[in-house]
C-alpha cells in the first residue's frame, strides 16, 4: 500500500468520524442559536437516545423501524427538557445555566447507568459488512451509511429552515425572540422545538457512534469533547460551520492518531482541545461565525 | 388650565390609571389617556417621561397595573404575543427587524399569525400575498430590496421594514416607538407620509411616540403631553401646535414654576 | 442618638457573627473524639474539599470565569506530592510548599490564554483539558506510574501525640484548611478581592477605574490553581494512593457543582459545598451505583432553580423576599417566555439586572454577611 493510499484510507475513515461529530456539534449550534445556551448535556442526551434504540432493538423491533422511534422519543424528551429544565433559568446568569446544564449532565448519566447498569453493551450494526474498493482505498459501508444518514439530516433541517413556515418562525426566534414575541410567535413553544430538533440530531449522533464504541452510559463524553472543537471551529452560531468543523475535526483526528508518533491512539482526545484552543485564541468566532459570536 | 381628561365617549384605546415600571424604576404613575378609532394619536414629552414605557405597557412587553382596554378588551395581564393576537403591533424603538432574514421572510413573519400551522389554506395564502402587494405599495423600495438581509439595510429602510412587518398583522392599532430615531430629516419626512397614507386609507388606529414634536403633530389628530409619568396635556393636534405652553412644557424649560404657580 | 444606636447594633452584631464561628471552631476540635475513624476519615475529606472548593470560589465567585477543569489543578497537587514522596522521599511536610507553588506557577500559566476566553469558552476549554488529563497522566507512565498509579506512605502521627492515624491526619488537615480558608477570606478583603468583585460585576467599568484587569484575571486562576493543588496534596496524604482514574472530569464537575450548590461568592459556601460533595454521594450509595449520580444531579438542578445563590445564600434570600413583599416590583424579564411571566410569578432573582456571571448577591456586603449574620441589614431609613 502506497503512502498516499494509506493517508486517503485515513481520510475515509475520518470522514466517518468527522459525520458523528458533526452531527452532535450541529445539536449544540442549534440551541446555542436560539438559546445562547452552550448544553453540556447534550452529548448525555444523545446517549440516552442511544439506549432507547437499544431497548427496541433488544426488544425485538428490527433497526430501521426503531430508529424512527426512537428520534421520535427524542424530539419529545428535549422538548420536556427545555420546558422543564432549562425554561426556569431562561435569562439567567450564564454560570447558572452552565450549571444547570452540567447538572443535568450528571442526572442523565446516572439515569442511565441506574436503568440499564454500567456494563458495556453491544449495538447492533446497521450497515452490512464489507465494502467497496476503489483505487486500493475501502470505504466500508459503515462509513457510508453514517455518511448518507447525516447527509439526510442536514437535507431536511436545510428544508425545514428555509421552506417551511415553522423553520421561518424558528429563524425568527433565533434572531431576535423580542421581535418574534411581538409578531404574535410564541416564543416558549419555538424553543422547546429547538431543543426537540437539536436531541433529535444528537440521537442520530449517538446511534451512529454505538457500534463503534459500544453502549455504555460514559460513551458520549468524550464525543461531546470532539463536538464542542467542531462547533469552536465552525463557529457557534453556523449549522454549516459545524458541519465542515465536525467533518475536519474528524479527519485531523484520524491522522494524527496514525501520523504523530506522540499523540498515538490514547492521547487522541488532545487534538480537539488543541484545536479549540487554537481557534479561540486566533479566531473567536470560528470559520463560519459572526465576529460578535459572544452574547452578554 | 388643560383639560386631562381626554375626549369622553366611544374610545377604542382607553388607558386609565396605568402604573408601570422597571424594577423599582416606577416609571409611570397613574397615566390616563384615550385614542378614538381611527385616529393618529402622538404622545409627546421629555426624556424619561414614560413615553416609550407607555408602548411597552400597551403591547405586553413591560408589565402594568391599572387598566388598558382595546375595543372593550383588557390588554393588561397579557403577553407581547398575546397582545399581537388581539391586533396591537409594536414597531420598537431600534425597529427589532430580524437582521439575519431577507426582507421579503421579515414581512412573512409578520404574516405569522395568519400562516401559523393551523392556517395555511390556498385563501390564506393568497391573502398574504395581497398584503405583501399592499406593504410594497406603500414602501416601493421594499420590493427592490425583497431578497437582501434586512441587516444590510440603511437605518431608514430598516424602519420601513419594521413598519411594513407590522402592518402585515393588519393591526387594530399601530404602536410606533420613536421612528425618527437616527433617521436624516428627509427620510423621516417620507415615513411620516406614509404613516398618514396607511392611517387614511386603512383607518388603522396609529400610537407614536416621537421626540421631534413637530414632526409628528404634523400627522396626528390628538396629542398627548406626559411629564414625570403623568398626563398634563392633551387635545387636537393643530391646538397644542398653535400652543405656546407645548414649547415650555415639551423642553421641559418652566415646567415646575407653572405646576407650583 | 443614632449613632449610638448604630454602634451598639453594631457590636451585638459583631458578637453575634462571632458566636457561630467560635462554636464551629470548639465543634471542629472536639469532633475526631467523638466519631468513629471512618467518620473522622469523612470530614478530613470535607475540609479537603473546602480548601479546594474556596479556591474555585476566588476564580467563579468573585472573579465571574467558570472552570470546569479544577479537578486538574487538584491533580497536580496531588501527583507532585505522591511523585516527591514516592522517588524523592522528601517527607510530608515538604511536599506542601512545593505542591502550593508549582500550582500557582501554573494557575499563571493558564491564567494568561484563559484572558482571552470569556465565559462559555472558558468552561469549554477546561471542560476539554479535563478530559483530556487522565490519558495523559496514563501516557506520562515513567513518572506518574501510568494507569497502575502510585502508592506512598500515608502521613503517620508522630508518638508524642498519642492519637491516631485518622485523628492525627484530621488535625493536619484541619490546621491547612483554617489556614487557607482565613487566607482565601483575606485575600477577598484586601485589594486584590475588591478588584476582582468589580471586575465580576462590571468588567468595563472597573477597567475604567483603572483596575488592572488582566493582572487580576490571572492572579484570581493562579490563587484559585494554588488552593486546588494544596487540596490535591492533602489528598495524597490522607489517601496515600494517586491514579489517573482518581481525577477524571467528573471530580472537575463535581467541584464546580458543590462550590455552587454550597454558594458562591459566599465564605461558607466552600464548607457546604464540601460537606454536598462529600456526604451526597456516600449517603446515596447505598442505594445504587447510579444513585450519587442521580441525587446530585436532581440536587443541583433544584438548587439552581430554588436557590441560585446556594445554601449560604439561602437564609439572606428567605429574609429579603420577605422583605420585597412589601414594595410591588412590577419589571419582566425580556426573555422570559410566556409561563415565567404570569402574574402570580415571583419576580426571579436569577433575572436580576446587570449581567454579572454569577447568581445573585452582587451586594458584597451582602456576600461577606454570614448565614446567621443577617439581622443588622435592617437599618431603618425612614
Amino acid at each position: 500500500m502506497s503512502a498516499v493510499t494509506e493517508l486517503l484510507q485515513q481520510v475515509v475513515e475520518g470522514l466517518g468520524s468527522g459525520a458523528v461529530y458533526a452531527s452532535l456539534a450541529l445539536a449544540l449550534v442549534l440551541i446555542h442559536r436560539f438559546t445562547g445556551i452552550v448544553n453540556f448535556a447534550q452529548g448525555e442526551l444523545a446517549m440516552l437516545s442511544t439506549y432507547v434504540a437499544w431497548q427496541l432493538v433488544a426488544s425485538g423491533m428490527p433497526f430501521w423501524l426503531a430508529l424512527p422511534v426512537t428520534l421520535a422519543v427524542s424530539f419529545a424528551g428535549g422538548m420536556l427538557v427545555e420546558r422543564i429544565v432549562i425554561r426556569p433559568v431562561q435569562g439567567a446568569p450564564e454560570l447558572t445555566v452552565v450549571i444547570v446544564t452540567v447538572g443535568l449532565f450528571i442526572f442523565v448519566n446516572a439515569l442511565a447507568g441506574l436503568i440499564w447498569s454500567f456494563t458495556v453493551k453491544d449495538f447492533p450494526q446497521p450497515f452490512p459488512d464489507g465494502g467497496i474498493d476503489l483505487a486500493g482505498v475501502r470505504t466500508d459501508w459503515s462509513t457510508l451509511g453514517i455518511l448518507g444518514v447525516v447527509a439526510v439530516v442536514m437535507g431536511l433541517l436545510y428544508l425545514l429552515f428555509q421552506h417551511t413556515s415553522v423553520g421561518l418562525t424558528m429563524r425568527a426566534v433565533a434572531c431576535n425572540p423580542a421581535s418574534a414575541r411581538l409578531s404574535g410567535i410564541r416564543v416558549g413553544r419555538v424553543l422547546m422545538l429547538g431543543w426537540g430538533l437539536a436531541a433529535t440530531v444528537g440521537a442520530v449522533s449517538g446511534v451512529l457512534v454505538a457500534p463503534v464504541l459500544f453502549l455504555e452510559p460514559n460513551m458520549m463524553g468524550g464525543v461531546l469533547i470532539y463536538a464542542f472543537a467542531a462547533a469552536t471551529l465552525g463557529g457557534f452560531d453556523s449549522p454549516v460551520g459545524a458541519v465542515v468543523g465536525g467533518v475536519f475535526v474528524g479527519v485531523a483526528e484520524t491522522l494524527t492518531g496514525a501520523y504523530v508518533d506522540v499523540i498515538g491512539a490514547d492521547l487522541k482526545v488532545g487534538v480537539p482541545l488543541m484545536i479549540i484552543l487554537a481557534v479561540l485564541l486566533v479566531r473567536p468566532q470560528g470559520l463560519f461565525g459572526r465576529a460578535a459570536v459572544e452574547r452578554a | 388650565m388643560p383639560s386631562t381628561r381626554a375626549h369622553a365617549g366611544a374610545d377604542f384605546l382607553n388607558v386609565s390609571n396605568l402604573h408601570a415600571g422597571y424594577g423599582q424604576a416606577r416609571v409611570l404613575q397613574g397615566l390616563d389617556l384615550s385614542v378614538a378609532r381611527g385616529e393618529v394619536c402622538a404622545i409627546l414629552g421629555p426624556n424619561g417621561a414614560g413615553k416609550t414605557t407607555t408602548l411597552r405597557a400597551l403591547c405586553g412587553m413591560v408589565r402594568g397595573r391599572g387598566s388598558v382596554t382595546l375595543d372593550g378588551t383588557e390588554l393588561l395581564g397579557r403577553s407581547p404575543e398575546q397582545a399581537a393576537r388581539l391586533g396591537v403591533a409594536h414597531v420598537p424603538e431600534g425597529r427589532g427587524t430580524f437582521n439575519d432574514l431577507t426582507v421579503e421572510e421579515n414581512l412573512r413573519v409578520g404574516a405569522h399569525l395568519r400562516t401559523g400551522p393551523r392556517r395555511r389554506g390556498r385563501a390564506e395564502r393568497a391573502a398574504v400575498a395581497a398584503d405583501l402587494e399592499r406593504v410594497h405599495g406603500y414602501f416601493p423600495v421594499l420590493r427592490r430590496r425583497s431578497r437582501q438581509a434586512a441587516g444590510s439595510l440603511s437605518g431608514g429602510e430598516q424602519q420601513m421594514l419594521a413598519i411594513g412587518r407590522a402592518l402585515m398583522l393588519r393591526p387594530a392599532l399601530l404602536l410606533l416607538d420613536e421612528p425618527s430615531l437616527g433617521l436624516a430629516p428627509l427620510v423621516t419626512r417620507e415615513l411620516f407620509e406614509i404613516v398618514r397614507a396607511v392611517n387614511e386609507e386603512e383607518r388603522t388606529t396609529v400610537v407614536v411616540v416621537e421626540q421631534n414634536a413637530q414632526l409628528a403633530l404634523d400627522i396626528a389628530h390628538r396629542a398627548h403631553v406626559l411629564e414625570a409619568g403623568r398626563l398634563v396635556l392633551s387635545g387636537p393636534a393643530a391646538q397644542i401646535r398653535e400652543d405656546g405652553q407645548v414649547a415650555e412644557v415639551y423642553l421641559g424649560v418652566s415646567v415646575r414654576s407653572r405646576k407650583a404657580g | 442618638m443614632n449613632n449610638v444606636t448604630a454602634s451598639l447594633a453594631a457590636d451585638r452584631t459583631r458578637q453575634l457573627r462571632a458566636a457561630p464561628t467560635v462554636l464551629l471552631a470548639v465543634a471542629a476540635v472536639a469532633a475526631p473524639f467523638y466519631f468513629a475513624p471512618f467518620q473522622v476519615f469523612q470530614l478530613t475529606m470535607v475540609l479537603l474539599y473546602a480548601v479546594a472548593l474556596a479556591g474555585l470560589n476566588l476564580l467563579v465567585g468573585f472573579g465571574g470565569q467558570i472552570s470546569l477543569g479544577h479537578g486538574a489543578f487538584f491533580a497536580a497537587g496531588a501527583y507532585s506530592t505522591a511523585v516527591m514522596l514516592d522517588r524523592y522521599d522528601t517527607g510530608h511536610l515538604a511536599t506542601l510548599p512545593v505542591a502550593a507553588a508549582g500550582c500557582f506557577l501554573l494557575g499563571l500559566g493558564f491564567g494568561v490564554p484563559a484572558l482571552r476566553l470569556r465565559g462559555l469558552y472558558l468552561a469549554l476549554v477546561t471542560l476539554s483539558f479535563a478530559v483530556f488529563l487522565p490519558p495523559l497522566l496514563k501516557r506520562l507512565e515513567p513518572v506518574t506510574g501510568g494507569s497502575m498509579g502510585l502508592t506512598v506512605d500515608k502521613m503517620q502521627p508522630p508518638a508524642w501525640s498519642g492519637l491516631a492515624e485518622d485523628q492525627w491526619m484530621y488535625f493536619v488537615v484541619l490546621a491547612v484548611a483554617s489556614a487557607a480558608l482565613l487566607l482565601a477570606r483575606n485575600l477577598l478583603r484586601s485589594r486584590v478581592g475588591r478588584a476582582l468583585r468589580a471586575v465580576r460585576d462590571n468588567e468595563g467599568a472597573a477597567e475604567v477605574m483603572g483596575v488592572r484587569l488582566s493582572l487580576h484575571k490571572t492572579l484570581a486562576f493562579a490563587w484559585s490553581a494554588m488552593f486546588a493543588g494544596v487540596a490535591g496534596c492533602l489528598y495524597t496524604w490522607v489517601i496515600g494512593f494517586v491514579s489517573p482514574d482518581s481525577f477524571s472530569f467528573v471530580l472537575s464537575i463535581t467541584l464546580l457543582a458543590g462550590l455552587v450548590v454550597g454558594g458562591l461568592a459566599s465564605l461558607y459556601g466552600p464548607l457546604l459545598g464540601a460537606a454536598f460533595v462529600m456526604y451526597v454521594p456516600s449517603v446515596s450509595q447505598d442505594l445504587s451505583e447510579a444513585a450519587p449520580g442521580v441525587v446530585f444531579g436532581l440536587l443541583i438542578i433544584t438548587v439552581m432553580f430554588v436557590a441560585p445563590t446556594g445554601l449560604a445564600g439561602l437564609p439572606g434570600r428567605v429574609l429579603g423576599a420577605v422583605g420585597r413583599r412589601l414594595p410591588r416590583t412590577t419589571a419582566i424579564p425580556d426573555r422570559t417566555p410566556e409561563a415565567a411571566s404570569a402574574p402570580d410569578a415571583e419576580p426571579r432573582p436569577t433575572a436580576a439586572p446587570g449581567f454579572s456571571p454569577t447568581p445573585a448577591p452582587a451586594d458584597p456586603a451582602v456576600a461577606d454577611a454570614e448565614p446567621v449574620g443577617a439581622p443588622p441589614r435592617t437599618t431603618e431609613k425612614e
